[in-house]
């Protein structure tokens, strides 16, 4: 049967009808796990509406899907359940198995002010509230007044303020709305931006408020649904049919772009974020092959061809202001390349922008698995581009958890192919972020020093550490998020809290929520550990304790601990509980209590707890760390 | 250009031999509301037209598509 299915995949590998047919084989003959790929393969064969919702319905009938659940509701005054096949479609592309709750037409009020609602027993994760400008003003099908435009820009966004509030008040959902968007031209001709009473400025206008109400909250987000709309063509013939006939309002190629840009919100909230991009050289960063032509030879420069390459560079440098790092893959001689990383006047990219170089003739799936091991990122962090198809064949079937991007073989579409992946975004852009790239430059200079130092323990004092420990307040809640998601190896329980509980715990008397920041005499560090304290009548609980891997193995953790206990010793606290909760990842972290003086007191399925007594039990620091704690 | 039949059946993942010219909503699995707008903008693509809502209310059954499609102008 294996190889039936094989078979039919090479010779129809794009014939949808052939997939169908190879799905019922295995949707009959019940190997699921199959069945659910052979879905992903036909999508991406057919990307038709109709193809999309087959392969949503027939998921719901095989069960079993593999992948880390998401909860997606759609809160909309128009039809927006034809979006979901597709918003299905680019979950399991990137493994998740996603479950969807669509209020009731035109429901998305009562459902968002009545706590016992079907939305909030569903619990999203993530919620999209999509409102039809049309609906909410129907106005402005007409000519509206000076006047009627000025109150209604303000009840708008008084309504979408109301809604997103009383959300976050019941759920700890990712909020995002759908900017409002014009239908057709204006009645007002080509004398719009010329009137006061012009629509186009007006709508601007409204979205302009509309950021600015959503950005002052945590969690929410405004979605730019006029440029999503724009890159799919308004489709207006199909949009209006659809309208009439279904009360929906896009088509299938908006409805597909608008389930891509979505995935922008999903895949940062589930860690999904990429931290590294690998790159390739010739014919990738630049036409040609230098080790045949020479620095001279390639082409990069202003004028094509070669300007293509020179805007990818660009592309791939802003990524990096974002804190995704580069690293090179590639087959050639180190001697050939270096000139042109270093010398070539039109080069974007230099040698610094690169935490990692690999450019050597060794297999690039094993210099791709070091890259990751040196840069401390999973495998699943990295994102690799080349344009030799054998290659991406080798890195897909050896290293499936890389992303390894189908490049078009038109230099032309280089930056667009990159500019449209989902995988590199931030649900907020922190400090930390910003630091990221200089910090693995730091990270060079503090590795040689290792090696030049006589010993762990005069390395340690040559780098001057200094720690700083404080309460959290508001303004951290953004990196604690970060820090909470993505901190796997040194992560004491696990708990992956969202933005809103942890505003909470910050701002809750019963929670001590503290912070460390790091930096020593190469660089700053920036707040690399957090933990929260539960303040109980008898004992104080930690319920969370996590150290960046950045800083593991300089001993700052027993900083942050030993602040927690001084507190509680301060207090004569008769017991301090560190919980620890075994998970496949946070090996790291197993022997972090005892290493401090805490006793297993309990351990039930890999959930344990170590007490200590602060009253009589010691903690020190460091001797190499310089302490500084802030607050109480 | 595919015929009736083949739209059909693409639109709702069934064997191409299963659909005649009496398939209908009840007939085919997945031929709801939903899917009657898949089918119909599957037509469109497919046929090169754009149909009127009155007509594609009237589309019960592939017989009765082929009918109105001829107004069209398409033999299909």
């Amino acid at each position: 049967m294996r190889q039936r299915v094989d078979h039919g995949l090479k010779r129809d590998a794009d014939d949808a009808e052939a997939l169908r047919l190879l799905y019922r084989v295995l949707r009959e003959t019940g190997r699921t796990v199959e069945a659910h790929d052979l879905l992903n393969h036909l999508v991406e064969v057919d990307p038709s509406a109709a193809t999309a919702t087959f392969a949503h319905r027939e998921r719901s009938k095989l069960g079993d899907a593999p992948g880390r659940p998401v909860r997606i509701a759609l809160l909309s005054s128009y039809v927006l359940d034809p979006l979901i096949p597709f918003l299905d479609v680019e979950c399991r592309r990137a493994g998740l198995a996603s479950t969807f709750y669509v209020a009731p037409f035109n429901q998305y009020t009562q459902e968002v002010l009545d706590p016992s609602s079907g939305l909030y027993s569903f619990g999203p994760e993530i919620a999209f509230v999509a409102l039809d400008l049309e609906d909410l003003f129907p106005a402005v099908r007409g000519v509206p007044s000076v006047d009627e435009l000025a109150r209604s820009r303000d009840e708008i966004r008084g309504t979408i303020a109301t809604l997103v509030r009383e959300l976050h008040a019941r759920c700890n959902a990712l909020i995002v709305v759908h900017e409002l968007a014009l239908t057709g031209w204006s009645p007002h001709g080509i004398l719009d931006n010329r009137r006061g009473d012009g629509l186009s400025r007006w709508t601007e206008d409204l979205n302009r408020d509309l950021a600015e109400e959503l950005s002052a909250q945590v969690h929410t987000f405004l979605l730019p649904l006029r440029q999503v709309l724009g890159r799919a063509g308004t489709e207006r013939g199909q949009r209006r049919k659809l309208h009439y006939m279904a009360r929906m309002r896009h088509g299938d190629a908006a409805l597909r772009e608008l389930a891509r840009y979505s995935m922008r919100y999903v895949k940062p909230l589930k860690g999904l974020t990429r931290k590294c991009v690998v790159v390739d050289l010739d014919g990738t960063l630049w036409g040609g092959v230098v080790g045949e032509v020479g620095p001279e030879g390639i082409q990069l420069g202003p004028t094509a061809p070669g300007a293509e390459f020179v805007d990818f560079q660009e592309a791939l440098l802003n990524l990096t202001k974002r804190g995704i790092l580069l690293a090179i893959c590639s087959k050639n001689n180190t001697d050939d390349v270096m000139p042109v990383l270093r010398e070539h006047k039109h080069m974007v990219l230099r040698e610094e922008h690169f935490s990692a170089l690999r450019i050597n003739w060794r297999n690039k799936a094993e210099n791709l698995a070091e890259i990751a091991e040196e840069l401390n990122v999973g495998l699943d962090a990295l994102v690799f581009l080349d344009d030799n198809p054998a290659e991406r064949a080798l890195v897909r079937q050896l290293l499936p958890e890389v992303l390894t991007v189908e490049l078009p073989r038109d230099a032309s579409q280089l930056r667009a192919t990159l500019e449209d992946l989902t995988d590199f975004e931030l649900l907020a852009l922190t400090r930390e972020d910003q630091l990221r790239v200089s910090q693995y430059q730091a990270n060079r200079r503090r590795q040689a020093l290792e090696r030049s130092s006589g010993s762990l323990d005069d390395y340690l004092h040559s780098l001057e550490i200094r720690a700083e420990i404080a309460r959290a307040a508001p303004h951290h809640v953004p990196r604690l998020v970060q820090m909470f998601n993505k901190t796997n190896q040194f992560n004491a329980t696990m708990r992956r809290y969202q933005a809103q509980e942890l505003a909470r715990f910050v701002a809750s008397p019963d929670h001590r929520v503290y912070v460390l920041e790091v930096a020593d005499r190469f660089g700053d560090h920036g707040l690399v550990g957090a933990a929260i304290v539960l303040e109980e009548r008898e004992a104080w609980r930690v319920d969370s304790f996590l150290l960046s891997c950045r800083v593991m193995g300089l001993s700052v953790e027993t900083v942050l601990l030993k602040r927690i206990y001084d507190a509680a010793r301060v207090r004569q606290v008769p017991r301090l509980v560190g919980e620890f909760i075994r998970t496949p990842k946070n090996g790291p972290t197993a022997d972090f209590y005892r290493r401090h003086g805490f006793r297993l007191d309990g351990d039930t399925d890999g959930a344990q707890a170590w007490i200590l007594d602060p009253r009589v039990d010691r903690i020190e620091d460091p001797p190499w760390i310089a302490v500084k704690a802030t607050g109480e | 250009m595919r015929t009736v039949e083949e739209v059909v059946s693409g639109v709702f993942g069934v064997e191409r031999g299963s659909i005649d010219e009496s398939s209908c909503p009840e007939t085919v699995d997945g031929w709801d509301s939903m899917g009657h707008l898949n089918l119909v903008l599957a037509l469109e693509e497919n046929f090169n037209v754009s149909i009127d809502i009155g007509d594609v209310m009237e589309m019960g059954n592939v017989r009765k598509i082929r009918q109105i499609l001829l107004e069209y102008g398409v033999r299909s």
